[in-house]
């Protein structure tokens, strides 16, 4: 309110709810996927998962989802799917042989799926459509996957799958007309810059649009990521700066960064063993289909529980309490290197205080004063000084 | 007061009367006793960048869209073009910053006062510093009246700080600010860290004079053999010795000394702080006893407890917390020195954000008309945005000469390729990538990278050449 003439020039804003966008990360890796085919397969999980998809586009008719496969050796967009490369039909002499196939692949590119879903009356269009186009995306996902690709690595690429979705999403946090930059000028203001407020903001990080609340939702199988530790971190940092919640549903296997990652962002982690699996569909239902809106006035599985922060020790894979850190490569060791040489940077380290016995001075042996001679009785006066350590 | 511009200075060269503040630039005496600038000087920084960008050339077709549009990728893309090399950084940073708070802070050319602007940014400061470097320590100093005030002592928790700043709002600048005082208070609390962790003063100077008790170039000296790191940011003009003041403690390194011209480059050089600095080879006596140590650290786990006990730090009744490794102390958040043993304790992840300075991202490369035809993309690989389309081969071949670039900076097609996994991406992409991320996704999305193999590919023929 304008404390001068006493107007409310701000504009009105919409007060329905904040449409949502929900990024799934399915981890497709085979090798994990296989040893889970008794207790629940994934012809069966990628079936709820799309029942869950549903719930969460019923809730509002604005709200969004992206579909991202973390497989074994690449990540790859299921929904929205991706265009395919388009080539030149000109003919200048490189692709005339191929004219014709490229041709259709142009009439196919064109369209976003290979071809139209079954025009299914009772179906919800919506609901029809991104299940058309995500299960077709997947298996072209597993008929293009080759032997020697699944011999490479036993784990998955969830670090590039983690910042496609990130590139993703801040393109959409983008592309929406922010409600937080107003172009009015406040005069009552001090510290308020004509031109909007990006110049005069407090210094807090770049508040993401009211418009849309975003998260992440990842559905892990695999086990150890060792390798993919900093480019994950990476990721987990910028989704703190862009508060975009990751949440993690373990279906198998063990790591320990998705906690900590579930963590520092603020998202929920739920691990489920062999009796519990069964009930996937319900705990993607109860736990994560509320969105950071909802989340506050829900209790959320996972808060009374402490997490494990320790981190693993660079020469043996060791989970340590107390490590040795490098000053210049921020590498963590276990115990006091040989020869004082850090294994990453290969630097020569001083050790500091570490295993220094205090100095000991002898104490001089001084004759104390006889004490008083009233209450000598409680305290009787010792003539001996203490004894020499 | 400005550099003097040419004629001035032709005509005070009878003078023999050496000056310290105002006229001319550090580094360029001529044999005389005032500070001269040669003829044909090199242009300021200040000027190159005034000269006008306001001639826009036209596209082919008449229009002017396609250079607005590569201006503002070029503004997007001009942060990222810098030096990506993987350099040593001092990653343990101790920090002063020193803000001026004289009577020149009262003046409105930066708006709203110099003094409510810098209070704002020093906030916005804090939080990035720490966000950036999250075992480092800073600390807060004021010129004011010609003493300096302590305004935070030399921590690790960015709330102690932001509130004393905030507090200063009230403070109204006042007096002149003295250098001298500032750098040896600034001495004295830099003279317990140990050696392993560089020491810095960042110091915002909005006045045009330095009222010292003694002489600064004494103090100059002790900073330097102290190995203390000045930088300066003035927020009215060029004086010399502040630009000696970064010289010296610099070792030659003129760099540090940049003066603000408006309100968004003064966020940007104070901004630009928050990034580790270099260690210098040159520096070998510096670098001898700068030895890198081997840092006992803890990792404590998060505990909730059922009934609330006292935290060491503060002596608050706490449900939750963390305990030290060593001494099994609660403190409250991290990271954190533990009160009892002395312990650094801090989690695995703040180590991990300062990891993307020392492998930084490589910069991408912007992708020609050909290329992109023959990479046939037609979307972001990252956001799956579209990209414009690529124009016939025949309109190419005849607009080849006459085609003037969209501007410096910008890809004429609005893709930028990283060479190693070469794939396109959009400039939004290109931005956040570097900036946010710092992972590019089509390196981490794919085992088999074309450009990797290429260049290993590259070093194996030519080894087998030489064994040939």
């Amino acid at each position: 309110m304008n404390i001068v003439d006493a107007t409310d020039r701000t504009e009105k804003l919409d007060e329905g709810e904040a449409p949502s966008l929900l990024t799934i990360i399915l981890d497709t890796n085979p090798h994990a996927w296989a040893l889970l085919t008794e207790s629940l397969s994934l012809s069966k999980a990628v079936a709820n998962l799309l029942i869950f998809i549903n719930a969460h586009i019923a809730i509002n008719h604005a709200n969004r989802v992206a579909v991202i496969a973390s497989h074994a050796e690449r990540a790859v967009w299921l929904f929205p799917a991706p265009a395919r490369p388009r080539y030149e039909s000109h003919a200048d002499g490189v692709h005339s042989d191929g004219e014709d196939s490229e041709m259709q692949d142009r009439e196919a590119a064109n369209s976003d799926t290979p071809s139209q879903p079954r025009d299914d009356a009772n179906k919800y269009r919506p609901f029809a459509h991104i299940e058309h186009v995500l299960l077709s995306s997947l298996r072209q996902l597993i008929d293009t996957t080759t032997t020697d690709a699944l011999s490479s690595t036993p784990s998955t690429m969830i670090a590039g799958a983690l910042t496609l979705a990130l590139t993703y999403l801040s393109k959409q946090i983008q592309a929406l007309p922010s409600a937080m930059t107003s172009a009015q000028f406040n005069y009552s203001d001090a510290t308020a810059v004509a031109g909007g407020n990006e110049l005069s903001a407090d210094g807090s990080r770049n508040q993401p649009s009211m418009d849309l609340s975003s998260r992440i939702l990842i559905l892990s199988v695999s086990g150890d990521l060792a390798n993919q530790y900093i480019p994950i971190m990476n990721s987990i940092f910028a989704c703190q700066r862009l508060t975009i919640p990751i949440d993690i549903l373990k279906l198998a296997g063990d790591t320990v960064f998705l906690q900590q990652a579930a963590d520092a962002t603020g998202g929920i982690y739920m691990a489920l063993d062999n009796n519990s699996r069964a009930g996937f569909l319900q705990y993607l239902m109860f736990a994560y289909l509320a969105d950071q809106a909802g989340r506050e006035h829900l209790i959320m599985p996972g808060e009374g529980e402490g997490v494990d922060f320790r981190a693993a020790c660079f020469c043996h894979r060791r989970i340590v309490d107390i490590g040795f850190v490098c000053s210049i490569c921020l590498s963590i060791f276990c115990e006091p290197l040989q020869d004082n040489l850090c294994l990453t940077c290969g630097s020569h380290l001083s050790m500091g205080n570490y295993g220094q016995k205090p100095v000991v001075v002898p104490k001089r042996k001084k004759k104390k004063k006889r004490a008083l001679a009233d209450g000598g009785a409680d305290t009787p006066a010792s003539e001996r000084s203490t004894p020499a350590p | 007061m400005a550099d003097s511009d040419h004629e001035y200075s032709e005509q005070g060269s009878d003078d023999d009367i050496p000056t310290r503040n105002g006229t001319g630039r550090a580094g360029a005496p001529r044999g005389r006793a005032m500070a001269s600038r040669p003829k044909g000087r090199a242009q300021a920084k200040w000027e190159a960048a005034a000269s006008s960008n306001w001639e826009l050339h036209e596209g082919a077709d008449g229009s002017i869209e396609g250079v607005l549009g590569g201006l503002e990728e070029a503004g997007k893309r001009k942060r990222l073009l810098k030096d990506t090399t993987p350099l040593q950084r001092g990653i343990i940073r101790h920090t002063l910053l020193i803000l001026d708070l004289s009577i020149a802070m009262i003046e409105k050319d930066l708006r709203p006062t110099r003094h409510l602007l810098t209070i704002n940014y020093t906030v916005g400061f804090i939080r990035e510093f720490f966000e950036q470097n999250p075992i480092s320590q800073l600390g807060i100093l004021g010129m004011r009246d010609g003493i300096a005030i302590r305004v935070s002592d030399m921590s690790g928790n960015p709330n102690d700080h932001i509130n004393a700043v905030k507090a200063l709002r009230g403070m109204d600048p006042k007096g002149s600010p003295s250098l001298q005082n500032a750098l040896e208070m600034a001495r004295a609390a830099l003279y317990h860290t140990p050696s392993h962790g560089t020491r810095e003063v960042v110091i915002v100077l909005g006045a045009l004079l330095t009222s010292d008790p003694g002489d600064i170039h004494d103090t100059i000296k002790s900073c330097i053999k102290d190995r203390i790191r000045v930088s300066i940011i003035g927020l009215a003009a060029q004086m010399h010795i502040c630009a000696e003041i970064c010289r010296k403690t610099n070792a030659g390194d003129e760099n540090s000394y940049n003066v603000a011209v408006d309100e968004v480059d003064y966020r940007e050089l104070l901004m630009s702080i928050t990034t580790p600095p270099v260690v210098r080879s040159t520096d070998t006596e510096a670098q001898r006893r700068n030895q890198a140590a081997l840092l006992m650290m803890g990792f404590p786990s998060r505990i909730v407890e059922e009934k609330p006990t006292l935290c060491a730090c503060h002596g608050n009744l706490t449900r939750g917390g963390y305990l030290c490794s060593r001494c099994k102390a609660k403190v409250c958040n991290l990271p954190a020195t533990c009160p009892t043993c002395d312990l650094t304790l801090i989690l695995s992840t703040h180590l991990a954000r300062s990891y993307h300075h020392l492998f930084p991202l490589r910069n991408w490369v912007e992708v020609s008309w050909a290329r992109a035809r023959q990479k046939g993309s037609t979307q972001c690989y990252g956001c799956l945005a579209p990209f414009p389309h690529v124009p016939a081969a025949e309109e190419r071949s005849e607009h080849n000469g006459t085609r003037a670039k969209r501007a410096e900076g910008a890809s004429e097609s609005s893709r930028y390729e990283c060479e190693t996994c070469q794939n396109h991406f959009c400039i939004d992409c290109d931005v956040f990538s570097h900036e946010v991320v710092h992972n590019c996704p089509g390196c981490q999305s794919s085992a088999h990278l074309p450009g990797a193999e290429e260049e290993a590919n590259g070093v194996e023929g030519e080894s087998d050449a030489m064994a040939t």
